[in-house]
C-alpha cells in the first residue's frame, strides 16, 4: 500500500473522531462543559473593528452556537483559521488589515499587546510576467512592484527554456521570448532580476518552471551568488514550480524519463531544505491539470495525491519531514464551478490530517499553504472584456477559500501575453475587492460556513476521496501516473467540457449564449519578441558558449560522472551552470539518463 | 469508394498545449480521415520529414504557444526546398493566432487557419474539399525517401492486389523482422529503443520501420506510433503508417506489397510491427518474406491457459516479455519458458523493460537481432 491509502484512512479516522467528540460532548457533562468554557473564551478574546461607516464588527466571525455537540463539530471539525485541521484558513488574519479600533483593547491590556505584534502582511498579489528577454521582463518587474511594500516577483518563462533547449536550437527561432522570458544561461538571469535585492526579507521571487527545475535553481543561486556573494544563499525567498507528476499528466513538459526527473527533483529538495531554508522548492500544482480540462474535484484529488507521493519520495530520501514540509506549497486553478467554492478549503484539511497523522508532521508542515490563479481556460476570444466579469467572479471564490496569494488573470490573455493595461485591470481587481470593500479585510470567516457551502464541502471531501482509493488501487500515484490513469480522466473530462460548450448545457456568454453574431478578434494591442530581439538572445548565447568551450566540457563530464554515481547531483549542476548553458546541460543529462517519452 | 485522405498532425516546438489537436483527430478519424499523429512538441525537421515518408496530403499544425509565423512559414519553406510543395500546411491556435496573423501566414503559403469558435465539422469539411481530390500527375521525387514514398501510395491506394513478384532467387541484404503481440504489450516503445541501438551501432545503416494501426468505423485512422517513437524521428530511419483499412489480422491489404518494396529499397534493417492483435493471429504467415519474428507480450495475459490459445507462441522466433519490472513478470516468463520448450524450437525468450533507458534486455534482444542479421547476411555473400 502507497501512503494514499494511509491517507485515506486518517481522513476516515479523523472525521469518525470528530463524530465520537460530539457524541461526547452530548453525553460526558464535564467535557461539555469544558468545550462551552473554551468557547466563550475564544468569543471574549476576539478583538472588535469598525467599518469605515462606524458599526462595529468582530474580526473573527464564529456560527452562532452554543450546544457543546455543535462545538465539537466546529472545533474539532473545521477548526479556528489557523488551527488544525486549518478548514477556514492557514492563518489567522489572512487578509485582514490591522486593527482599525477596538474596543477589547481598553478593556484587556494583554490582547493590545498581541494586537501590536502584527506585523503587515504581505500583499497576497503576485502576478505572473515574463516576455521577450531578460531585460524586458525585468523591465517589467519594476513597473508592477513599483508601489508595492513587498517585491513578489512571477516569472514565466518562455517555450525553449521550459523544454530545456537553447536560443539558438534548431527551430526555436520566433519562439524566444514568447509567452515568457528566454533564459539560456546565468548571465541571463543575472540580468532577470538586476536591480532586486535577493536576500532582502522583502523579497520573494517564483520561477513557473518544471522540466528543467533543477538546472534554472542552479542558475538563480550562482546568478545571486554573483551578485551577492555567497553568503545570500541562505537568505534566498521564492518558489519554483518543479512539479513533474503534473506536467506528465497534464502539461506535457517533461523532457526526462519519470524516475530520473523525480530523482534530480529530490536531489534539488535535499538541497535547498538544508541550505536555504527559506525557500519553497517545489509548488504542487493543480493549476495546469485543471487548464487541462479536469474536474474540479480531479485539480484538488491529483494536486493532494500528488503532494503525498513527494512527501513519500522525500521521507524515503530521509529529508525530516518538519524540514520539507513547511516548504511544500500549492497552486490551484479557480474558475465558475460551485466545487470552486470550497476546494482550497476541502485540500487544506486532508492535507493537514495526512501529514499530521500518517507522515507525523508538526504543526508548520501541516499547512497546505495556497496560491491561486483564476482560470485562463474560462477565458474567452469573444467579447473578451466580460473576462474581467469572469476574473472578478473567480476572485471572490478564490479569497472566499482564504487563498494566501492569488494571481488574477488579464481580460486579453486568449490572445497574447498581457499588455500593461489589461495587466494593471487585473491588478486592481484584487486591490478593489481586498481593500477597496470590505468583505475580507474587516472579519474572518466572512463567508463561510453556509449551508451551501457546506453541502460543497461534503461532496467535494467525498469524491476526492474516491479518487484516492482508485488511484491506491492502481498502486499508488507513480504507477497509476505510468498507466496514464490521470492523464486519460483528464482529456475525458475536457472532452466533456468542450461538448457541454457545444451543446449549450454549458453557457458561455457571448460564445454559445446571448452571442452579437460578430466573430471578429477586437483590437488589441499584440506583446509579440521582435527579430532582431531573438536575434540578441542567440547572440549572446553563441558568445557564452565559445567563451567557456574548454570549462564547459570538464563540467558536463564531471556532472555525467555524478548522475551515473547516483549521489546528489544538485552541487554539481550548480558548478555547471557557471560555464555550460541550460541546453547543453539538458542534452548531457538526457544522454545519461534518457529522454521522455511523450503519452499519447 | 476513394481512398481515404492522409493528412499529418502535429504541435511545434518547445508547445505541449495537444488537447485541442487531440479533440480534432478523433473527429477527423470518425469522418474517414487517416491522421498521423506526430505528437507536441516536434521539429519543423521532424514534421517535414514525417510528411514526405508518410506522403500525406497535408499538414496540420496546432500552435498556442506563439512563434506561429515563422513556425508555419518554415515548414512551408523547408517543403518546398524538398520539392514537395504538393503536400499543404493548415492550421489553427484559438485566440493565438489574429486575423493579421494568418493574412501574413497565408501570404507565406499556409492554405487555411481556422480561428476560436470554428466548429470541427468546419474543419473537417475543409479537408475534404481541399484534400480529398485525386492527386493530379504527381511531380518527379527529388530523393529517393519521396520516391519510395510515392510508390508505397500507389500501392496502398491501388485497389488490386498485385501479386509482388516471388521473392526467391533475389539476394537482399535487408533484413525484415516482423513484431507483433497484443495491444499495449509495448512493441512501439521496444521497437523504437531497437532502433535507438540500431542507429548507435553502424553510423550509416538505415531503417526502414512499416507500422500498422486499426482503422475504424468510417475508414479513418488514428496513426499514432510516431508520436512516442523519440528516437525514430531521425534521416536515418524510414517509417511508414499503415491503417488497416478493414481488412482483420493485423495487417493492410497493402502490407505484403508495401513489405516487397522496403525489402528491396537497400535498408539494412525492415521492421513491421502489427497493430494489438488476438490470440489466433498469425499476421506474418503468409507474406512470406519476414526473415525473423518477435511476439511482445505483457506479462498480463490471464490464466495459463490462456497461453496454450496462443498460436504466435508456436510460430515466433522470439518471444519477448516486456514490462518485466511488473510483479507478475516472473511468474510470466516460467510459464511462457514451458510453454516454449513443448515446441522444441529454440525459440528464444527475453525479459525487457522498454520504457527503461538502456535497458539490459533490450540490449540482449539487440545483440540477438543485429547478430543474427549479420550471420545471415554473411551467409548470403558466400
Amino acid at each position: 500500500m502507497s501512503k494514499l491509502g494511509s491517507v485515506v484512512e486518517s481522513v476516515e479516522k479523523y472525521n469518525q473522531f470528530v463524530v465520537d467528540q460530539v457524541k461526547r460532548a452530548r453525553t460526558d457533562e464535564k467535557f461539555g462543559r469544558d468545550l462551552l468554557g473554551r468557547w466563550n473564551d475564544i468569543k471574549a478574546k476576539i478583538p472588535t473593528t469598525r467599518t469605515p461607516t462606524g458599526i462595529p464588527l468582530p474580526r473573527l466571525a464564529l456560527p452562532e452556537i452554543d450546544e457543546p455537540g455543535e462545538i465539537a463539530r466546529y472545533l474539532f471539525g473545521e477548526g479556528l483559521p489557523g488551527e488544525f485541521p486549518y478548514f477556514n484558513g492557514a492563518y489567522r488574519e489572512m487578509y485582514l488589515e490591522p486593527l482599525r479600533e477596538v474596543e477589547s483593547l481598553e478593556k484587556n491590556g494583554e490582547s493590545k499587546k498581541s494586537a501590536r505584534k502584527i506585523a503587515p502582511a504581505e500583499e497576497p498579489t503576485r502576478l505572473f510576467s515574463g516576455l521577450m528577454l531578460a531585460e524586458d521582463t525585468n523591465e517589467r518587474f519594476h513597473f508592477l512592484t513599483a508601489h508595492q511594500r513587498t517585491h513578489r516577483l512571477s516569472t514565466a518563462f518562455d517555450g525553449p527554456t521550459l523544454y530545456g533547449i537553447d536560443s539558438d536550437a534548431d527551430g526555436v527561432f520566433g519562439k524566444i521570448g514568447e509567452g515568457g522570458v528566454a533564459i539560456d544561461t546565468v548571465e541571463d538571469m543575472v540580468r532577470l532580476y538586476d536591480g532586486f535585492d535577493l536576500g532582502s526579507a522583502n523579497f520573494s521571487a517564483s520561477m513557473t518552471i518544471s522540466g528543467p527545475a533543477p538546472i534554472i535553481m542552479a542558475m538563480y543561486i550562482a546568478a545571486a551568488k554573483r551578485r551577492f556573494g555567497p553568503s545570500v544563499v541562505p537568505k534566498l525567498r521564492g518558489t519554483i514550480q518543479a512539479d513533474i507528476f503534473k506536467e506528465v499528466q497534464a502539461q506535457n513538459e517533461t523532457i526526462f524519463p519519470i524516475e530520473p526527473s523525480l530523482r534530480f527533483l529530490t536531489d534539488m529538495v535535499e538541497f535547498t531544505t538544508r541550505e536555504m531554508p527559506r525557500w519553497y522548492p517545489i509548488s504542487i500544482s493543480g493549476y495546469h491539470i485543471g487548464e487541462a480540462g479536469s474536474t474540479p474535484v480531479q485539480q484538488a484529488a491529483y494536486t493532494l495525491s500528488n503532494g503525498f507521493a513527494y512527501a513519500e519520495m522525500f521521507a524515503a530520501r530521509a529529508i525530516p519531514v518538519d524540514q520539507f514540509g513547511p516548504r511544500l506549497s500549492f497552486f490551484l486553478d479557480c474558475g465558475l464551478d460551485v466545487e470552486y467554492i470550497a476546494l482550497a478549503r476541502v485540500s487544506r484539511r486532508i492535507w493537514a490530517i495526512g501529514m499530521r497523522d500518517v507522515f507525523g508532521a508538526g504543526p508548520k508542515a501541516q499547512l497546505y499553504k495556497l496560491h491561486t490563479q483564476t482560470s485562463g481556460r474560462s477565458l474567452i476570444a469573444a467579447e473578451f472584456k466580460n473576462n474581467l466579469t469572469r476574473t472578478a467572479a473567480e476572485l471572490m471564490l478564490a479569497y472566499m477559500n482564504a487563498t494566501n496569494s492569488c494571481h488574477s488573470n488579464s481580460a486579453d490573455e486568449p490572445f497574447t501575453t498581457p499588455s500593461e493595461e489589461w495587466i494593471r485591470l487585473a491588478a486592481h481587481g484584487q486591490a478593489i475587492l481586498l481593500e477597496e470593500s470590505g468583505i475580507f479585510k474587516h472579519t474572518m470567516n466572512m463567508l463561510s460556513g453556509s449551508p451551501g457551502m457546506k453541502a460543497v464541502e461534503r461532496a467535494v471531501e467525498a469524491a476526492i476521496l474516491d479518487e484516492f482509493r482508485e488511484i491506491e488501487r492502481l498502486g499508488g500515484v507513480l504507477a497509476a501516473v505510468e498507466e496514464r490513469y490521470q492523464r486519460s480522466q483528464i482529456q475525458n473530462a475536457a472532452h466533456k467540457y468542450e461538448q457541454q460548450i457545444y451543446d449549450r448545457t454549458r453557457p458561455i456568454i457571448a460564445l454559445n449564449k446571448y452571442r452579437n453574431g460578430s466573430d471578429d478578434i477586437p483590437e488589441v494591442k499584440l506583446v509579440r519578441t521582435p527579430r532582431k530581439k531573438q536575434q540578441l538572445q542567440v547572440d549572446r548565447l553563441v558568445k557564452f558558449k565559445k567563451k567557456n568551450a574548454e570549462k564547459s566540457k570538464l563540467a558536463l563530464d564531471k556532472l555525467a560522472a555524478v548522475v551515473e554515481s547516483g549521489k546528489n547531483c544538485f552541487p554539481a549542476l550548480l558548478d555547471a551552470v557557471e560555464v555550460c548553458s541550460l541546453g547543453q546541460i539538458t542534452g548531457r543529462l538526457q544522454e545519461v539518463v534518457g529522454r521522455f517519452r511523450p503519452m499519447v | 469508394m476513394a481512398q481515404p485522405i492522409r493528412i499529418l498532425t502535429a504541435v511545434p516546438i518547445c508547445d505541449g498545449h495537444d488537447s485541442a489537436i487531440n479533440t480534432i483527430n478523433l473527429e477527423f478519424i470518425r469522418h474517414g480521415i487517416e491522421v498521423v499523429y506526430l505528437g507536441y512538441h516536434r521539429s519543423v525537421g521532424d514534421i517535414v520529414r514525417a510528411a514526405i515518408q508518410e506522403d500525406v496530403r497535408a499538414i496540420g499544425i496546432s500552435s498556442y504557444n506563439g512563434g506561429h509565423i515563422e513556425f508555419f512559414a518554415e515548414v512551408v519553406d523547408l517543403l518546398r526546398k524538398k520539392g514537395v510543395d504538393d503536400i499543404k500546411v493548415f492550421g489553427g491556435g484559438g485566440g493565438t493566432i489574429t486575423h493579421d496573423d494568418a493574412k501574413i501566414m497565408r501570404r507565406k503559403g499556409v492554405d487555411e487557419i481556422f480561428f476560436a469558435g470554428t466548429s470541427l465539422e468546419d474543419m473537417v469539411r475543409f479537408v475534404h474539399q481541399r484534400y480529398g481530390k485525386p492527386r493530379g500527375k504527381r511531380v518527379k521525387p527529388k530523393s529517393a525517401d519521396q520516391e519510395l514514398a510515392h510508390k508505397l501510395t500507389e500501392i496502398e491506394d491501388s485497389k488490386k492486389t498485385r501479386n509482388a513478384k516471388r521473392e526467391k532467387g533475389i539476394v537482399r541484404s535487408t533484413r525484415v523482422i516482423g513484431f507483433t503481440g497484443p495491444g499495449g504489450a509495448g512493441k512501439t516503445t521496444l521497437i523504437d529503443e531497437l532502433v535507438l541501438r540500431f542507429l548507435n551501432k553502424g553510423r550509416q545503416s538505415r531503417v526502414a520501420i512499416l507500422s500498422h494501426d486499426p482503422s475504424v468505423i468510417g475508414e479513418g485512422a488514428l496513426l499514432g506510433d510516431r508520436a512516442t517513437m523519440i528516437n525514430s524521428q531521425n534521416d536515418r530511419v524510414f517509417m511508414r503508417s499503415m491503417a488497416t483499412r478493414g481488412q482483420a489480422g493485423g495487417l493492410s491489404p497493402a502490407t505484403k506489397d508495401c513489405l516487397a518494396l522496403l525489402a528491396r529499397s537497400g535498408f539494412d534493417y525492415v521492421i513491421i510491427e502489427t497493430v494489438g492483435t488476438g490470440q489466433e493471429a498469425m499476421p506474418f504467415q503468409k507474406n512470406g518474406i519476414v526473415d525473423q519474428t518477435v511476439l511482445v507480450m505483457n506479462p498480463d495475459y490471464g490464466s495459463r491457459l490462456q497461453l496454450q490459445k496462443i498460436v504466435m507462441l508456436d510460430l515466433a522466433d522470439i518471444v519477448v516479455v516486456n514490462k518485466s519490472d511488473l510483479q507478475r513478470a516472473k511468474t510470466a516468463h516460467t510459464e511462457i519458458e514451458q510453454r516454449l520448450e513443448q515446441n522444441r524450437r529454440k525459440q528464444r525468450l527475453f525479459d525487457t523493460v522498454a520504457k527503461r533507458h538502456r535497458d539490459p534486455g533490450v540490449d540482449r534482444l539487440f545483440d540477438l537481432i543485429s547478430g543474427n542479421a549479420k550471420r545471415a547476411h554473411e551467409r548470403r555473400k558466400k
